[in-house]
């Protein structure tokens, strides 16, 4: 398959960086590892007249272990993240969820942090080749009026795929995105439109920089399904964030489910179950197991692969299974 | 745009001029002619156009080919000597059976090479690590896994090749 044609821009420093972007806005793209970026545009979902490279930016490439929390930099490989002790240490649910992402050759050079929480969202109608969707009716994310997943449904409800963005929701983690003139963090739970077309709430002369994860004293987990175990998307995916006092009880619990709806899903009525309750209370996380799933179903449309009804049962298996690990 | 680039390639030192949206799977097979590397799908998904850069096996279908300037290059075609004697990997698949129609030989092949030349003793779960992005559709990949591991014994013995 043939990249369709493009200018090749090599910034050498992070405002360089930000002056390009500024300058040709949504006409370009950035380029850290390519493994989202450049399928899509063989597919001929888009076609960026410029792409702008991080590939010079070594300063976007780093795991800062400090005092309050794990600073991740934008370009970081995956397989750096997966050999990073801090980050096995303070935020097993991250380790986990790269442990998963494409395979060793995507990992320790192509895969970035930054790329796979701003890969695109997906959807079994949508990403296909220009052939495939030539035959048929443009559908909203390719600039249509028409959702094949849900029958009249005003919107995009193409999914968000990601494990590290699902993973780093459940810990808590903000993001730092860089513009020409100003600098802003957001937590990620607070990321997302509710818009399949444009997931990310961030504006095209935007650079994400850095991910922060703050320390606690809880314990973390992901788990995902997947048809194969490398390189597949997950089809459903849960992280979890739990602590708790010296008694064993529970102070503070986030369950995040992905791949079931627009944005990993931040569940709080289901975390809800937990608090108070026993660390060691199995029944407790099967309640909160169910409520997950009941909540994610109303978020989840037939669009990547595999059954509705398969994905939504399977939402209360890997919940149980997350909250079982810690 | 057109742009100049220089790398090694199998032991030689190439300069080339390229355009900017050419892959590296593009360059090698349809510029320089070095169709060892084969294009499966194209997206990532299926291995068969891995090849080894900068020591590390990267799929050469998602790798722009004006990334690889000063970087070391490795693919199929380097590993047999001059003289026509396989590398120890690739004896050790046609002895093994690790080899049917042939397609995704090349990419586990430079998968198997980027896994020994770092871990010479990879026992058999590395070796499944570092194949996962690899995909077979013929022999089911036990004798896959059974050839490389083969290969471990016979490349002590023997370093043939370009590559080494």
């Amino acid at each position: 398959m043939r990249l369709p044609g493009f200018e090749y821009l090599n910034p050498q420093n992070l405002d360089q960086t930000l002056d390009m972007l500024a300058e040709h806005k949504d006409e370009a793209k950035i380029l850290a590892g390519g493994t989202d970026l450049l399928v899509r545009m063989k597919k001929g979902l888009l076609a960026p007249k410029y792409i702008i490279s991080l590939k010079a930016l070594d300063s976007l490439s780093y795991i800062k272990d400090e005092s309050d929390c794990i600073k991740i930099g934008t370009r970081t490989p995956i397989a750096d993240i997966i050999a990073s002790k801090p980050v096995q240490k303070h935020a097993r649910a991250l380790f986990q969820a790269c442990e998963k992402i494409g395979a060793v050759s995507i990992q320790h050079y192509k895969g970035t942090i930054g790329g796979n929480i701003l890969q695109n969202n997906r959807c079994h109608h949508y990403n296909q080749s220009d052939f495939y969707r030539s035959g048929r009716q443009a559908c909203h994310k390719d600039g249509g009026k028409i959702c094949y997943a849900r029958e009249e449904a005003d919107r995009c409800n193409s999914t968000c795929q990601s494990d590290g963005a699902t993973a780093l929701m459940a810990l808590g983690a903000g993001l730092t995105l860089a513009g020409k003139d100003n600098k802003r963090e957001v937590e990620l739970a607070n990321f997302y439109t509710t818009d399949g077309i444009m997931p990310f709430a961030m504006e095209s002369q935007e650079l994400l920089t850095e991910i922060s994860i703050p320390k606690t004293n809880g314990e973390s987990a992901y788990k995902r399904l997947a048809y194969r175990s490398a390189i597949d998307y997950p089809i459903v995916c849960a992280g979890v964030l739990l602590e708790s006092d010296n008694s064993d009880k529970i102070v503070r619990a986030r369950i995040v489910v992905g791949a079931m709806g627009r944005a990993p899903l931040l569940l709080a009525n289901a975390a809800s179950k937990l608090k108070g309750k026993d660390m060691n209370d199995q029944a407790t996380f099967k309640d909160a197991a169910t409520a997950a799933m009941s909540s994610a179903a109303a978020f989840a449309v037939h669009n990547v692969g595999s059954t509705l009804e398969y994905r939504c049962a399977m939402v209360e298996e890997m919940v149980l299974q997350a909250l079982k690990e810690i | 745009m057109a742009t100049k680039i220089s790398f090694i390639l199998n032991g030689d030192k190439i300069s080339y001029e390229i355009k900017d949206h050419w892959t590296l799977s593009y360059l090698l097979r349809e510029e320089m002619g070095l169709i060892g590397t084969k294009e499966g799908c194209g997206n990532g998904e299926c291995g068969a156009c891995t090849v080894i850069v900068d020591k590390l096996a990267v799929n050469s279908c998602l790798y722009l080919a004006i990334d690889i300037d000063d970087k070391i290059v490795e693919t199929i075609e380097g590993l047999a000597s001059t003289d026509g004697t396989l590398h120890p990997l690739q004896q050790s698949f046609v002895d093994n059976g690790g080899i049917q129609c042939g397609f995704c030989s090349p990419g586990m092949i430079m998968s198997s090479k980027a896994l020994l030349d770092e871990n010479p003793d990879a026992d058999r779960e590395e070796i499944k690590h570092a194949l996962a992005g690899n995909i077979c559709r013929c022999t089911g990949y036990i004798q896959i896994f059974e050839s490389v591991e083969a290969a471990k014994e016979l490349a002590v013995e023997d370093k043939g090749g370009k590559n080494g």
